[in-house]
């Protein structure tokens, strides 16, 4: 087992140390650096001004030179500030991570607990008229634009209806309010995710019904549901709790489209901001960040796998 | 999910495909898109207009008067463009899906058949694609300078490029599921006795790849690139609404969404017509994907 | 599946009950909607019009131009001028002609905690704007101030190193908190750009000195402001204003359409035609109100591109273009044409002067005399068998842009010139093509100027950008004209309002004459507006209208 953990370990920290660096390159190929942005709106800047601030940022040493002073500052515990921001690097991370945890981690639940719902309806009944039905929710939910639902939401609850707020950040402090403002957000996420769920707990509840003790509880006169509440779902179970330990990593990459379109400061829209505005250390650590606990992630997935399913041991991680 | 497809007789695929009506009727809908949104010159000839001329003061009609579908905020035939918009739409899915499928497979073969150290490497390169974070990634990709990667700059400045690049992104990230896939099933087969036979009698790797592997893979290749034929196409209008996806004045369904958002009020059909187009070209890619899962798996209830 | 529904609706019921109607807004209250959030909050750090527009309301600069575009004072007493004896020619230590400037602080000004704001605040923001390391963008304001005198606790003598006809223009000089900041920055200059009380401390009263102090920050949603109790000024109408970012703008207007938001700055808000379809929409529900400024929308040709280095061919380019129309039919006449880079608000522009008009016959003469006179699949060709075929760029993502691009393209397909769209990201075409000059042929984009701004650094030969020098300068079209350097030359030395504007009309004929740049239009900013919200001004300039904050009055 920990011979096991140590090897995952092991990976995982050779996928950070490549990422970290393919990162680096690939921000480094984008063209223009932050201070040919910085030159498109002061228009007042000059020549001198602009060579003056690339040699304060480091930006007039070549790309490899400034990785590995990227590196070594992190190794030694100091990942740095963050230059649109001008905070450090964590002082602009925590708040993003805060806010995107409680947003996604509710469309995580709320999906789950519909998804799974679902899917255990529809496998219980295969090839049924309620099965189709829910096959097409399902479907329908993630081959949609996310941004056109999550517009098309604001438009009917916040504009046509308003009962709920268009976006942002709750100001009044309050719990209700705080409710208000993630709901069409946490919907929107929930939408687009709830597919993936039905899905793959309808699979796994049709896999489980044609295991022989299930077929022994059928013929005992138990109906399909019953029989799959009692009997089926905990099998069912193991891949839906790997899809959802899969998808701890998006607690931390965020969900840059709802976050845009309703305006709330997730890790995704700090990411993406980052890239954009060049700003390596925050780019850089937060996706590792992000990286890290996919990984973990994963991991997670894998021992949860285990646990629920006596017939499966580790190995070389390919458990699934 | 490795389904051990070689099992189920084509014949009878075909049978299952047509006994499963969401499928059915997605493939059809996608037949039926596939032929009008090639036959768009054909569509503008028959209505004597051309979709790239601009007329001012012609703007925002509404449907009739030679135009189906009305026109656009410069005066554009909304029809036509949506037809145009959707070749490109289909094709950047289609051939993202394609050359996707095609690394997954090379990467999957070679893991399975060959095994040892190989495998490990190469799935270990898998896993760590999937870990990354993709939207961001792809957000540097389509943002960063191909000339500074040695692509002459006639190529990296024409109309098309950004078509390619998008082809080209989402490739690179898309190809792991395939390969977990057929990493899987190439496992199984080896074990199979005509592949045992045919090593015993001396074929070599390539020949067995070739003959006896990929005939035995194809199935479940096709059914992952059909579904992710459609992820591609939702993936393209992310990355319009970015600003980082097909540019005008090439027309694709996530450019036209993108822009027509921005009109919501004024022309909301705009909005609505791409939209749509999207919802039904997924979901039927997603629908035949399913349908065809089912159809090739020996073990599912039909 | 009937039963369990019947046992949803209660549930529903609550959640609606919790969740009721939208949040009345609390009156006293106003909530503007902006498109971008400002990243650093430091005043000199990272120019960002998002920031100048919230500071605007918590710090005034010494001086700015008024929604008249006079010069006017705002922390200062009175405009330095020869006339009232504040300004006095001097000779420089290097003997050239400076000038000695003195101005006098407000007498009430003081910043929040209760400090004066004093001259000592304008010496210590003199440090930091010239020392190098500070990381302040736009060093040249500073560097020009030789010395700075402190005559009293608020009245100063700055000694500029040059004599310009814009001598006494300060206008967004901002001041800094000598006694907050200085130990900062003094610590570690190198660091002071991450260290900055303003990003540190944001909440410190003793950093703002306008009618509102910023009560709450919440980075990538909102800030929130609220009155400042030592205001010298007029006291302003609301309690509390928050600046909220919503960067999509369709949910922008859906915010604001659910009471969300109560306005849209006009500054970082929507694009023009996007507000056109709003206010036909919701006209009745709110004012929009549209203010051409000086937002310079405009299509740099690249001179050395051979088609382009004839000026028939570019004059051709204009006469085939019907900018009226695009104005009227895109965006209802709101966003003028424009003749060239000066504005008609401009107190220099000239508007006596003849421009080229809209005239395919005259652009067909034009090619044809300049050698394209076949044509082939469509496309005008000269002898030699060239296409004439050019290269269009701008910045991708841009709607506006984009729709103009396209209407142009298909309106110079009419006279034969073929024209490729080739966009890029912002970053791309700003960051790269523009800087490095490779474009090949046409590249849209707009100037943001003040008022009388000299066009230095874009027409200048001098100011061509290319690897000698390091990429500087932002004559991206590599216009080279003798007349004119000598011209930008004088004006800036020519103290005489009348004489200087003789030469910038002289300045405007060449530019309209030569066409280095086909202008297009002046791009307008759009307000969206409570009906009961009055007193707000736009000023079409790069000073926003949240500098006169204290005067915007509650109907409610």
């Amino acid at each position: 087992m920990s011979a096991y953990l140590a090897r995952r370990g092991f990976h995982a920290l050779i996928v950070l140390a490549v990422m970290s660096f393919l990162i680096y390159t690939l921000m480094g190929l984008m063209p223009g650096d932050p201070i040919d942005i910085m030159l498109s709106s002061e228009p007042d800047m000059t020549t001198e001004d602009a060579a003056r601030l690339r040699a304060l940022y480091g930006l007039d040493q070549p790309l490899v030179a400034r990785y590995l002073n990227w590196l070594s500052a992190l190794l030694s515990g100091d990942p740095g500030y963050s230059r649109l921001h001008g905070q450090p690097v964590f002082d602009v991370i925590g708040p993003a991570v805060l806010n995107t945890a409680k947003l996604i981690g509710a469309a995580f639940v709320l999906a789950a607990a519909i998804g799974v719902g679902l899917g255990l309806v529809a496998g219980a009944m295969p090839r049924s008229l309620r099965d189709y039905a829910i096959n097409i929710i399902a479907f329908a939910g993630i081959s949609v634009p996310p941004f056109w639902v999550a517009l098309l939401l604001i438009l009917v609850f916040a504009v046509a209806l308003g009962w709920l707020p268009a976006g942002g950040m709750n100001l009044d402090g309050t719990l209700g309010g705080e409710l208000r403002h993630l709901a069409l957000p946490v919907l929107a996420l929930t939408v687009a995710s709830v597919g993936g769920y039905t899905r793959y707990t309808r699979a796994a509840v049709i896999e489980a019904m044609r295991q022989d003790y299930i077929r022994t509880a059928r013929a005992k006169g138990l109906n399909g549901f019953q029989v799959v509440v009692g009997h089926a779902m905990r099998n069912a179970m193991i891949p839906v709790v790997t899809l959802m330990a899969l998808d701890v990593g998006t607690l931390f990459s965020g969900a840059l489209i709802t976050e845009t379109v309703f305006a709330y400061p997730g890790m995704g829209k700090l990411i993406f901001d980052a890239i954009m505005g060049n700003d390596f250390n925050l780019a850089l650590v937060a996706l590792l960040l992000a990286t890290f606990m996919t990984l973990a992630g994963n991991l997670l997935g894998d021992l949860g796998y285990v646990a629920l399913d006596p017939r499966v041991r580790l190995d070389e991680g390919t458990g699934r | 999910m490795t389904g051990l497809a070689a099992a189920v007789p084509e014949r009878r695929v075909l049978v299952r495909l047509a006994d499963h009506t969401p499928a059915l009727l997605g493939g059809l809908i996608l037949f039926v898109t596939a032929i009008a949104c090639f036959s768009a010159p054909l569509v503008e000839g028959l209505l004597g207009i051309d979709a790239d001329a601009v007329n001012l003061f012609n703007r925002f009609q509404p449907p009739g008067d030679g135009h189906p579908l009305g026109t656009d905020e410069i005066g554009r035939d909304v029809l036509v463009r949506l037809l145009q918009g959707g070749q490109v739409s289909l094709l950047v899915g289609l051939s993202a899906a394609f050359v996707a499928a095609l690394i997954g497979t090379l990467v999957g073969v070679c893991a399975g058949y060959f095994g040892g150290w190989l495998d490990s490497l190469l799935m270990r390169v898998t896993d760590g694609v999937i870990a990354l974070p993709l939207l961001p990634l792809l957000i540097v990709l389509a943002a960063i300078d191909l000339e500074k990667l040695g692509i002459p700059a006639e190529i990296a400045g024409s109309e098309q490029m950004s078509l390619y690049r998008i082809v080209f992104i989402v490739s690179i990230a898309g190809w792991t599921t395939v390969a977990r896939i057929v990493r899987g099933t190439t496992l199984s087969l080896k074990q199979r006795t005509f592949v045992r036979a045919a090593v015993s009698l001396g074929a070599g790797p390539g020949h067995i790849i070739l003959r006896h592997l990929l005939p035995n893979l194809a199935s479940p290749i096709i059914v992952a690139t059909t579904l992710s034929v459609g992820n591609i196409i939702l993936l393209e209008s992310v990355l319009s609404f970015l600003g980082l996806g097909i540019q005008p004045p090439v027309p694709s369904w996530g450019n036209l969404l993108t822009n027509a958002q921005e009109l919501i009020w004024q022309a909301p059909m705009l909005a609505v017509y791409p939209g749509l187009a999207i919802f039904v070209t997924v979901i039927s890619f997603n629908l035949l994907g399913d349908g065809l899962q089912d159809a090739l798996d020996p073990r599912s209830t039909a | 599946m009937t039963i369990l529904l019947h046992r949803i609706w209660p549930v529903l019921a609550l959640v609606l009950a919790l969740f009721g109607n939208a949040a009345p807004a609390r009156s006293g209250d106003l909530v503007i909607g902006i498109t971008q959030y400002p990243t650093t909050l430091h005043p000199l750090i990272n120019a960002m019009m998002s920031k100048s527009y919230t500071h605007a309301m918590t710090r005034r600069p010494l001086m700015t131009f008024d929604p008249d575009w006079n010069l006017t004072c705002l922390l200062c007493t009175e405009i330095p001028t020869f006339e009232n004896g504040r300004a006095e020619r001097e000779k420089t230590p290097t003997g050239q002609t400076g000038v000695a400037l003195t101005f006098t602080l407000h007498p009430d000004a003081v910043w929040a905690d209760d400090v004066p704001v004093s001259s000592q605040d304008v010496v210590f923001t003199w440090e930091v704007g010239k020392h190098p390391q500070s990381g302040v963008a736009a060093g040249e304001t500073y560097n020009q101030i030789l010395a700075i005198d402190v005559v009293d606790e608020k009245t100063f003598v700055m000694h500029i190193d040059r004599l310009a006809f814009d001598y006494n223009d300060f206008a967004g000089f901002d001041i800094l908190p000598d006694h907050v900041e200085r130990s900062i920055f003094e610590a570690d200059p190198a660091n002071y750009k991450s260290r900055t009380a303003f990003d540190t401390d944001s909440l410190n009263p003793g950093l703002y000195h306008g009618p509102y102090v910023i009560a709450e920050k919440v980075s990538g949603s909102h800030i929130a402001l609220e009155r400042n109790p030592l205001w010298w000024g007029d006291a302003p109408a609301f309690d509390r204003i928050v600046v909220r970012a919503v960067e999509n703008t369709s949910a922008l207007e859906a915010n604001l359409l659910s009471g969300s938001i109560d306005m849209i700055a006009g500054e970082v808000g929507m694009n023009i035609d996007q507000a056109l379809a709003f206010s036909k929409r919701f006209g009745n529900r709110f004012n929009v109100v549209h203010r051409s400024g000086l937002v310079y929308e405009h299509i740099d040709l690249n001179l050395d591109n051979p088609i382009l280095a004839d000026v028939r061919v570019r004059r051709a380019l204009v006469h085939a273009i019907d900018r009226e129309a695009i104005s009227m039919q895109l965006f209802a006449g709101r966003q003028p044409v424009a003749a060239s880079n000066v504005n008609p608000l401009d107190s220099m522009h000239d508007g006596a002067l003849q421009t080229l008009e809209y005239d395919v016959r005259k652009a067909e003469a034009l090619l044809a005399e300049a050698g394209w006179d076949r044509l082939r699949d469509g496309v005008r060709v000269n002898a030699a068998g060239d296409r004439l075929s050019l290269e269009f760029m701008t910045t991708a993502g841009n709607r506006t842009r984009e729709l103009v691009q396209q209407v142009l393209q298909s309106q110079w397909a009419r006279v034969g010139i073929e024209v490729r769209i080739v966009n890029e990201p912002a970053r791309v075409f700003f960051g790269k093509t523009l800087t490095e000059r490779l474009f090949t042929g046409l590249a849209m984009f707009a100037w943001i100027s003040a008022p009388e701004s000299l066009p230095r650094t874009t027409l200048h030969s001098s100011h061509i950008p290319d690897p000698s020098n390091g990429f500087g300068g932002q004559n991206f079209t590599g216009f080279r004209n003798a007349e004119v350097d000598r011209l930008i030359d004088e004006i800036e030395l020519e103290l005489d309002r009348d004489r200087r504007r003789a030469l910038w009309s002289r300045m405007q004929e060449i530019y309209i004459d030569q066409v280095p740049v086909i202008p297009l239009y002046f791009r307008a900013n759009s307000y969206i507006l409570p009906p009961w919200l009055d007193g707000v001004t736009p000023t079409g300039h790069q000073f926003p209208s949240t500098l006169w904050v204290e005067h915007w009055r509650d109907n409610r």
